[in-house]
């Protein structure tokens, strides 16, 4: 599995450095780094969403924030491995 | 004949007596034309606004005069009749250092109770030959010499040789010291402005950043010209793209590429991927790309807006020049390039409205970034390089 981060100026503007640390924790904490390939990527073009973006394989998901973190996590990236 | 693959560069940094608002130092760089370069460092006598209007008024009135071609005897005389004299010390009192370097080798130094400049050559230390003359009981010292390429000219005022008298040391920093520090720090590499960063920066210190004189270090060198090329931004006809990136890539140089859509642009032009750094070397700046064919990707809007804070204190202060010389975001890294090893810069603007960043919350539009560039390109003018923006 693919996860991507947004890095781009407004995702960038809108946390994507906390989003990026809690991957990193929660992939680590669930022993997931082999399985999961994490990396960054710019513009994934949803801009006017509040949050920041993810992609995860082909799917984008809006909206990303410390708050809702987990339920993402577990809901697109948990249940599928 | 000038040899146009060099290039003289300049670069100075003063610290203002403790206390004062006014530095009574003052720099002045004057182009005859386009082969003739010069600069005066003047520094007046006692501190404050009386310091500030001797050695501005000399300065100007000499780099002028120099610039006309008026003997050293007739500008001393002019200087002399000229400045206004202090009521309490019943003197008028300048001292100078001139250095004028034409076709980027035939380098003229004078100097008036300056500590005496030298100069560095190959890596090393070496004192300057100089003669003298006595106008009206002032002497002179010059010097002249036929540069080679990376000789590096240092010039000074007391308050370099007094430093750290009355804080740190006394009389323990003179000249054999600064030389020895010079010849340490020195790199080719490092623009004139590094090197006096790195020298005025070494007396504050000495100082306990309470300089007891104003402190002035300027350094003139002749370098390698370097081009430096940054692309930001798609144009505003997609048509364009293919011609907006051929034209970036056909400049020789140093390529950067600045903005998330630019570089996926990028990428696809050159069929190579981009590979985003998730690390955050800093966490204000999104994190650096790579491309395979061009030396830099970065984000655009946010990492520019840092850019452009370093280079408003590089030409004021420059103490955040620390900050960024040694580090490796995206911000960092740009400014390395375009304040040290740039002498030539070629911006390409591409001029499309991203839709996803108009009218939300983030505050990014198009009327800031197109703002950022043109404040940038004058900042990179007023640090002396020639800058070329082309919008498509």
């Amino acid at each position: 599995m693919t996860v991507l981060v947004c890095v781009g100026s407004s995702c960038h503007l809108k946390g994507s450095y906390e989003i990026i640390e809690l991957f990193k924790e929660r992939l680590a904490k669930e022993h997931l780094e082999d399985k999961v390939t994490f990396k960054g990527t710019f513009c994934l073009g949803k801009c006017g969403i509040a949050g920041v973006s993810i992609q995860v394989d082909d799917e984008i998901i809006t909206g990303v924030t410390p708050k809702n973190f987990d339920d993402v996590f577990n809901k697109y990236i948990l249940s599928r491995i | 004949m000038i040899d146009n693959r060099y290039i003289t560069e300049f670069g100075y940094l003063s610290f203002n007596h403790v206390g004062e608002e006014l530095c009574g130092d003052h720099v002045e760089i004057t182009s005859k034309d386009e082969t003739t370069k010069i600069l005066v460092l003047a520094d007046g006598l006692g501190s404050g606004v009386k310091a500030n209007i001797l050695s501005t008024l000399t300065s100007k009135m000499l780099s002028s005069m120099i610039a006309g071609d008026i003997s050293i005897k007739e500008c001393i005389r002019c200087i002399a009749n000229t400045l206004p004299v202090c009521k309490v010390r019943n003197v008028a009192y300048s001292t100078f250092t001139i250095i004028k370097i034409k076709d980027n080798k035939y380098v003229d130094i004078y100097n008036f109770d300056n500590p005496t400049p030298f100069m560095i050559h190959n890596g090393e230390v070496k004192d300057l030959s100089y003669s003298s003359t006595v106008i009206d009981d002032k002497t002179i010292y010059h010097a002249k010499i036929e540069a080679d390429p990376y000789d590096t000219f240092i010039l000074m005022s007391d308050g370099v040789k007094y430093a750290g008298v009355g804080e740190t040391l006394n009389f323990g920093w003179d000249m054999p010291q600064i030389k020895n520090f010079m010849g340490v720090i020195y790199q080719k590499e490092y623009s004139a402005k590094a090197l006096a960063t790195e020298l005025a920066n070494r007396c504050n210190d000495l100082y306990n950043s309470r300089p007891g004189d104003d402190t002035t270090v300027a350094v003139v060198r002749i370098r390698e010209r370097e081009q430096v090329n940054l692309l930001i931004g798609p144009p505003t006809n997609k048509e364009d793209d293919e011609e907006m990136l051929s034209l970036f890539f056909a400049k020789g140089g140093t390529h950067i590429v600045s903005g998330g859509t630019t570089g996926n642009l990028v990428s696809r032009y050159l069929n190579k991927p981009l590979v985003l750094q998730t690390d955050y070397i800093d966490k204000e700046i999104p994190p650096i790309a790579f491309i395979d064919g061009v030396d830099l990707v970065t984000e655009g809007v946010i990492t520019i807006n840092k850019v452009l804070e370093y280079a408003n204190n590089y030409l004021t202060k420059n103490d955040l020049y620390f900050n960024w010389f040694y580090k490796s975001d995206g911000a960092s890294l740009i400014a390395k390039y375009l304040f040290e090893e740039a002498t030539d810069i070629n911006f390409f603007v591409g001029c499309a409205i991203n839709n996803a960043h108009q009218g939300e919350e983030t505050g990014i539009n198009f009327k800031i970034k197109m703002h950022l560039i043109d404040e940038l390109a004058n900042k990179l003018r007023l640090m002396d390089k020639n800058v070329k923006v082309t919008y498509f």
